[in-house]
């Protein structure tokens, strides 16, 4: 197991040492990572591995059984809902199906946040803002649609709209390119790195696409049964030697996941036989 | 066996506390947002969904039980001459028991159920994470408008569904059986004291706000899938329709003992 001693003013965001379960589950395994200002951090890791909940303890949406999370050396995870608001302005949450609010439109949903926290008297300047900001996701235009109007890649883009209409220091990603067609997910790809350049906010993305990491990615860190077992840029994740890591990253069935489908039979009936192909 | 009877038992009280921090949670929100002109819109527009289109519902529940009562009591009463007391006890039935009773067993299903399918398609869509993680309490956001809807509209659709009530109760006695209309309504204002009234009319707050809390606790902790919305909605109108007739019970033997400490002599009567 990789060992890290992280210090409170290591990075923008520290989660050190966390421990979680659900019930009986444990889902993070003291688990110490420091987030760097500025940079696209990407967090991978099969399937219920627990990366969004790592994601999420650091906007302290799901609080640790143990360990602590600060952000710019404060620390989050003991604050209450209300000193919380202060701290989550800062960031922008893209989820995992968009969570748009299917009772607003396009344009009240990114507009929630402002109104949120802000008493909007110029509305003229509003409606340029979410024009802008729809502009920098490809939607200008479809202010007044409602999101179930919307395709998936459609709803994520506004989704992204709207966790930068606050214009956050860090924006985290997850799964942003899962359901969506190989184009539409670099289109994702594309926006995650526009963004970062213009905006120059700090990135975390929790992804199982190695082809969008590797793209994106200052940092690569992989999570495996609660643990990190891998950190660093995409060359060293490419070449790492743990078979854990390799066999994750080239998307290898396992010899015990072989061993199970071949026990559970995979034979199938067919209507051609093999010369017919010749 | 006592194994699983032990762990139901402290999953139910663990619930129990649970509910017991969000329910106060939420009714101390509720009150800072009453002084807040921001919720005022949040808090109409819930009124409007929970209160103004109950109406209908409400009015035509209390208008057939009005009309049931006269139609079954009626037989009895005439039996023994005794048909133009026929409004007291319909009357009394309404406005005491059945009026706020059946219009919050309305409630619990139309504005309970349809709360909890909100709140709880918009928990397993991360909605509702999305508004924490935009700054904003959901607790604030999406409980206290309805909360406070329910607390103040409850009371009033029972008024609505107690005036049909003995409109549909005065519609039959009088038009269709033909009792003296005069008799009718003396009789009844004689039987109907204004604590009758009153204590079914301050029952609705107490009903409206176990609506509220029990539909929208069970959104906010519904389980993944259209199936844990499904058993979120069951779960909550049984639970809202178990704590009406529990807390309809335990406000009879309260409104009765402070009636018979402050008119002894009436309660005997």
């Amino acid at each position: 197991m990789i060992k890290a001693s992280v210090q409170p003013n290591d990075g923008l965001i520290v989660v050190r040492n966390i421990v979680k379960s659900f019930g009986r589950l444990l889902v993070l395994d003291n688990v110490s990572l420091a987030v760097e200002e500025g940079k696209t951090t990407v967090i991978i890791g099969p399937s219920g591995c627990g990366k969004t909940v790592l994601m999420k303890h650091m906007i302290s949406l799901v609080r640790p059984n143990e360990g602590e999370v600060y952000f710019k050396g404060e620390r989050i995870d003991e604050l209450n809902e209300r000193q919380l608001a202060r701290i989550r302005v800062e960031y922008g949450f893209l989820f995992q199906m968009g969570a748009l609010f299917d009772s607003l439109s396009v344009y009240e949903n990114i507009i929630f946040p402002i109104q949120q926290h802000h008493k909007i008297t110029d509305w003229k300047a509003i409606d340029e803002l979410v024009k802008q900001k729809l502009a920098m996701v490809g939607m200008d235009g479809f202010q007044m649609q409602f999101p179930s109007n919307l395709s998936g890649g459609q709803q994520k883009r506004v989704a992204l709209a709207r966790a930068i209409a606050m214009d956050p220091n860090v924006i985290m990603y997850d799964e942003p390119t899962t359901g969506l067609d190989p184009i539409r997910s670099d289109v994702i790809n594309e926006l995650i790195l526009k963004l970062k350049r213009e905006l120059k906010v700090t990135s975390i993305v929790v992804t199982h696409d190695m082809k969008s990491a590797y793209k994106i990615a200052d940092r690569i860190v992989m999570l495996h049964e609660g643990k990190i077992i891998a950190d660093g840029d995409a060359d060293h994740i490419r070449n790492h030697p743990h078979p854990v890591v390799e066999q994750f990253i080239e998307g290898k069935i396992g010899e015990a996941d072989l061993a199970a489908l071949r026990h559970g039979g995979t034979k199938f009936q067919t209507q051609y036989a093999k010369d017919d192909f010749k | 066996m006592i194994h699983s009877i032990g762990v139901k038992t402290i999953d139910g009280v663990a619930n129990l506390g649970r509910f017991a921090i969000f329910a106060t949670r939420a009714h101390v929100v509720s009150l800072k947002s009453c002084f807040s002109p921001k919720s005022y819109s949040l808090i109409w527009a819930q009124m409007n969904i929970i209160g103004v289109h109950s109406v209908p519902v409400v009015m035509v529940t209390g208008a057939f039980v009005g009309m049931i009562l006269a139609l079954q009591a009626y037989g009895q009463l005439a039996s023994m001459g005794l048909e133009e007391h026929l409004g007291v006890l319909i009357n009394i039935a309404v406005v005491k028991e059945l009026g706020p009773v059946l219009a919050a067993v309305m409630l619990a299903g139309r504005v309970g159920g349809a709360l909890t399918a909100e709140l709880g398609t918009m928990n397993v869509t991360e909605q509702i994470a999305a508004v924490e993680s935009m700054g904003t309490d959901p607790v604030r956001y999406l409980v206290t408008p309805r909360l406070v809807a329910c607390l103040l509209l409850t009371p009033v659709l029972i008024v609505f569904a107690d005036l049909l009530g003995i409109a549909g109760g005065y519609f039959v006695s009088v038009i269709q059986f033909g009792i003296n209309s005069r008799a009718y309504i003396d009789f009844s204002a004689q039987g109907v004291e204004l604590w009758d009234l009153g204590t079914g009319i301050v029952k609705g707050f107490f009903f409206g706000g176990a609506i509220a809390m029990i539909s929208c606790y069970k959104g906010f902790t519904c389980k993944e899938g259209a199936q844990g919305v499904g058993q979120a909605c069951t779960e909550a109108f049984v639970g809202s329709f178990m704590t009406i007739l529990g807390l309809n019970y335990v406000f009879a033997v309260v409104a009765k003992a402070i009636y018979s400490t402050f008119w002894p002599v009436q309660s005997l009567l």
